[in-house]
């Protein structure tokens, strides 16, 4: 949240802990993974089970790898009602409760990784979105992903996901 | 033929997994299962004729995802589904044979959470179903539905545009919620009140995990449940989906499930023609009950059903704009984060219900009563009492509601009835009735009781069950007849003795003319609770008021252990703040209280300066030589990285209290310094920081339009022009949306070229601002507000 190392404030602390409080209540992490075929094809065309696209910096995050797992998980759509409710209340616990939310999602994913990643060579995670990939292949790898059905996850005319604390992500592995 | 010859007379039985069979025959990952209508009608046709041989009554059409936002040839693909399923039921030869017409969601989620307004999924579906008439279907299947109010526009559009029955599936969770949270008696008390005919659960869990929310289902539904599983939790083996439940476990499950009562069975995910072969099998010989009428009055939000009669329930009156001067400021100024406000603070004190009342001769009610309602059912989980005495608001607030709503109100009077009955027949809805007809209002028990059944026998006429019709016989003021509130309550408990219905009051007329109304006000309510009422529209700020609610549950064995009244006793011993000594020290002594308070983010603190510097200055020296400098003060803190993001959005919400004060004196028009649009660009939806800028824009005294994230060039564009903006800041965090950043630029500098742009976000730098051709690169909201101060002083 951008605060020094000493920083300390009673009112926000007592703030960050109704936050923190309310957004365990209301978090339920779901997710999903399912293994598809890798292959590399010309310049830094990447072809997968369920779409192929052109990624410079994917192509060099899955060298060597022989497969990819693709992943999705999600805090609920618990947490997007929480978010909204806040907006209209404060927006300091709007602040803190994303932070918080984007900070649970992103453990969660962590620990997905882990055993996901178990017992196997895998390379760090990588999410559309990100570098040169584009947002409009949510849609194959969600439905891949049986997504909708299995964690409630759509996706918006922009390509956003809902529910707001959703990752997908891509974990190459060697 | 038709279905409801055979609904609730005798078990039904309706197909299996479609998807698995599919699969089995050749669909590929990511293929769209409905083509096969067109492209593999043999298939398709030799499906449903499996299932028909296996035992189903009822086949679905392969029309599972067939909506025009999917599919651009719609009607050949309904058109063919309807080929192949009549094709079966001809090949079998049965006669108990009935296509139903298969809807299930949209796969977009609805506003306020995702992006398609309800009207537009109402208008998907009836599409839809416009279609599907033309090929007369034996009724509509919605199922699989994760979501409520997704539900309530799929079975609004079959309501509207059908006389075919229509059967309700929804899908749960573990936690034994839909997807946005519905509990079970709350999708029964929504889908009872829309007029469905059977409802019920299916996907996502085996039978075994569904046993207990059938229990539910059976115990609270007057509609006959249908259920149908999935073969047990689904698993990865060697790429492919595998379900761990076969055909004879599932069979022994389903006859356990239908000896529990529900009464159309069937399978999901996984099933096959041998899972529903093997649950007639098991199932067809055994005793049928029909479902009964239950006698429960529900009223729901999108989480859960309040149920009136077990105990006393607490209707929050704040949201009304009678004797509220701040509230009607409110209104007229549309305000709308005032009227969340009062809507979240009753809920924290403990009211079970909302009422809402935005009722006010110079503003449009519809327009008003429909925002609120969205927005309070966007923050608040709790049931809302839709309060007007305009038809068309109650029907507008009516269609939009995710939840069976309490209808405030209906009255005795010929056309009250022919007004509001007939839409809460439509949209389902608990209803107020009150004593008071053509005549006025009787002084006698007797006479209110006689209006009260005048009443339930018209609704009787309309269908509308005694379960769903709370009469309020009238709470009038013991000031001008002392009789009044002997007469309340001899009706209170004549009503319900006599008619058998629920009983409502609003509670603090009682006292109306009288001095510490409070304490009349109180006391009236445990008598009132005393002689049966069973909900008290009520002000829950008044400690004496839940004093006697708590007390009166306690005292009446409502309140297991006390516990109720322990924690709330608990709350009235915390009413003062404490401030840490620690924090008092490291102020410097020299500061103003309101400007100590502002700096600090003590809001009560800042509200109670601001009042007292008010009551001795001007209200402009009070903004120019306290609130001004206070958040002078923070903003140059920031900036020197001696304070942080949330002591600076503490003080903004302090700030904001200290104008609240402010404004109680002065009319808001004239303070504003100048108009800003916010706006996170197109494709990203991190709009933290935007927020931020807007907080601290409207402290400095600027009118903030803030259009949300995720907003397209256009918008901004049309908004700019529309409101006469000069000045237009833009947001982006990710890096793929910086495009989206420079097609806003660009589109504002040719459609308004007389305004500005200032930018910024994580992603974006100086250069890059340069490059697109915005005019100003603020690198966080500090910086935004010097430049809109700099920019509205003509320096900009």
């Amino acid at each position: 949240m951008g605060l020094g190392r000493d920083y300390s404030d009673p009112e926000f602390e007592r703030i960050y802990g109704e936050c923190l409080s309310e957004y365990c209540k209301n978090a339920f992490y779901k997710g999903v993974y399912r293994e598809s075929s890798l292959s590399f094809g010309e310049g830094d065309e990447l072809f997968f089970d369920f779409c192929s696209f052109s990624s410079k910096a994917l192509k060099k995050n899955l060298e060597g790898c022989k497969g990819v797992i693709v992943f999705a998980a999600t805090a609920g759509i618990n947490i997007d009602r929480l978010l909204l409710k806040y907006k209209a209340l404060s927006e300091l616990k709007l602040m803190t409760a994303d932070c918080i939310a984007s900070s649970g999602i992103e453990c969660f994913c962590d620990k997905l990784d882990s055993v996901i990643s178990e017992g196997r060579e895998t390379k760090p995670r990588f999410s559309l979105g990100y570098g040169d990939t584009e947002l409009k292949y949510q849609r194959e790898l969600l439905s891949y992903l049986d997504a909708e059905r299995s964690l409630g996850i759509t996706l918006n005319g922009s390509m956003m996901m809902t529910p707001k604390k959703s990752v997908t992500a891509f974990i190459g592995v060697k | 033929m038709n279905i409801r010859d055979y609904l609730n007379k005798e078990r039904l039985y309706s197909d299996g997994g479609f998807g698995t069979l599919l699969q089995a025959r050749g669909l590929r990952a990511g293929e769209k299962p409905e083509m096969w209508n067109l492209t593999r009608p043999e298939d398709i046709t030799a499906i449903h004729l499996e299932y028909l041989n296996a035992g189903s009554d009822i086949i679905s059409t392969n029309t599972f995802g067939a909506n025009s936002l999917k599919f651009d040839c719609l009607e050949e693909i309904i058109a063919a589904a309807f080929t192949n399923a009549k094709k079966a039921v001809e090949l079998c030869g049965k006669e108990k044979a009935f296509i139903a017409f298969d809807m299930g969601p949209t796969g977009k989620l609805l506003e306020p959470l995702g992006d398609l307004p309800f009207e537009k999924a109402v208008e998907i579906f009836a599409e839809t179903v416009k279609t599907a008439e033309k090929y007369a279907p034996d009724l509509y299947i919605v199922e699989t539905m994760n979501d409520s109010y997704e539900t309530k526009a799929a079975v609004l559009a079959v309501k509207e545009n059908s006389d075919k029955p229509v059967f309700v599936s929804n899908v749960y969770d573990e936690s034994r919620k839909l997807m946005t949270g519905a509990s079970p008696k709350a999708m029964i008390a929504l889908l009872e009140g829309l007029g469905a005919d059977a409802i019920g659960i299916n996907c996502s869990l085996g039978p075994r995990q569904m046993v207990d929310i059938v229990r539910e289902y059976v115990k609270y539904s007057s509609l006959p449940v249908m259920v149908c599983p999935n073969a047990g939790l689904p698993r990865s083996v060697d790429g492919k989906t595998v379900f761990d439940v076969d055909s004879e476990e599932f069979s022994d499950c389903m006859a356990e499930i239908a000896e529990i009562g529900a009464v159309i069975l069937g399978g999901c995910c996984g099933t096959t023609p041998e899972y529903i072969r093997k649950t007639v099998e098991k199932t067809a010989a055994m005793p049928f009950t029909p479902v009964k009428e239950k006698n429960y009055t529900f009223v729901s939000s999108y989480t859960h059903a309040v149920e009136i009669g077990s105990s006393p329930v607490l209707i929050g009156e704040r949201i009304n704009p009678t004797g509220k001067p701040k509230f009607k400021q409110a209104l007229r100024d549309g305000n709308i984060s005032y009227i969340i406000n009062e809507g979240v603070m009753q809920e924290e004190k403990g009211v079970h219900i909302l009422d809402v009342n935005v009722g006010l001769p110079e503003i449009d009610e519809d327009m008003m009563l429909v925002r609120c309602v969205r927005e309070l059912q966007t923050v608040s989980s709790l049931p809302l009492q839709i309060d007007t005495v305009k038809a068309s608001a109650m029907e507008k607030a009516m269609r939009i509601y995710n939840g069976k709503p309490l209808i405030n109100s209906v009255n005795g009077k010929q056309e009250s009835m022919d007004a509001v009955l007939p839409l809460v027949k439509k949209y389902g809805g608990t209803l107020i009735a009150l004593t008071i007809d053509e005549d006025g209002i009787p002084d006698t028990a007797e006479g209110r009781t006689a209006i009260a059944e005048k009443i339930i026998n018209e609704c009787a006429g309309y269908g509308i069950d005694k379960k769903d019709i709370i009469v309020d016989p009238l709470a009038m003021t013991v000031s001008s007849d002392n009789r009044s509130g002997r007469i309340t309550l001899d009706s209170v408990k004549m009503i319900k003795e006599s008619l058998g219905v629920k009983t409502s009051l609003g509670v603090s007329n009682i006292s109306f003319g009288l001095p510490s109304r409070e304490t009349v006000n109180s006391h009236f309510l445990t008598m009132a609770f005393t002689a049966g009422l069973d909900c008290a529209i009520m002000n829950p700020y008044s400690a004496a008021m839940m004093e006697s609610y708590y007390s009166y549950r306690a005292l009446s064995g409502l309140d297991e252990n006390c516990a109720a009244y322990i924690d709330f006793a608990s709350t009235l011993k915390k009413e003062t703040v404490t401030v840490s000594p620690s924090a008092e020290n490291t102020e410097r002594e020299d500061m103003p209280p309101l400007v100590r308070a502002i700096v600090k983010g003590m809001k009560d603190e800042t509200l109670k300066s601001a009042k007292e510097l008010l009551s001795k200055e001007e209200p402009l020296t009070v903004i120019n030589n306290f609130i001004v400098p206070a958040l002078d003060r923070v903003g140059k803190r920031f900036e020197e990285k001696t304070m942080y993001l949330p002591q600076l959005l503490m003080s903004a919400e302090a700030a904001s209290r200290a104008f609240d004060a402010v404004k109680e004196l002065v009319s808001a028009s004239d303070e504003s310094k100048g108009k800003i649009i916010v706006a996170t660009v197109k494709g990203d939806i991190h709009d933290i920081g935007k927020n931020i800028v807007k907080v601290l824009l409207e402290n400095y005294g600027y009118d903030v339009i803030d259009l949300g994230k995720d907003v397209a060039p256009e918008v901004i564009v049309e908004k700019t022009k529309a409101e006469k903006v000069s000045l237009v800041g833009l947001s982006a965090l990710m890096t793929t949306t910086t495009d989206a950043m420079r097609d806003t630029v660009e589109l504002l500098k040719r459609e308004c070229p007389d305004t500005s742009t200032v930018v910024g976000g994580a992603v974006l730098t100086k250069e890059y601002a340069e490059m697109i051709g915005a005019d100003y690169y603020a690198k966080d909201a500090m910086e935004t507000v010097r430049f809109a101060e700099r920019f509205f002083c003509g320096e900009g």
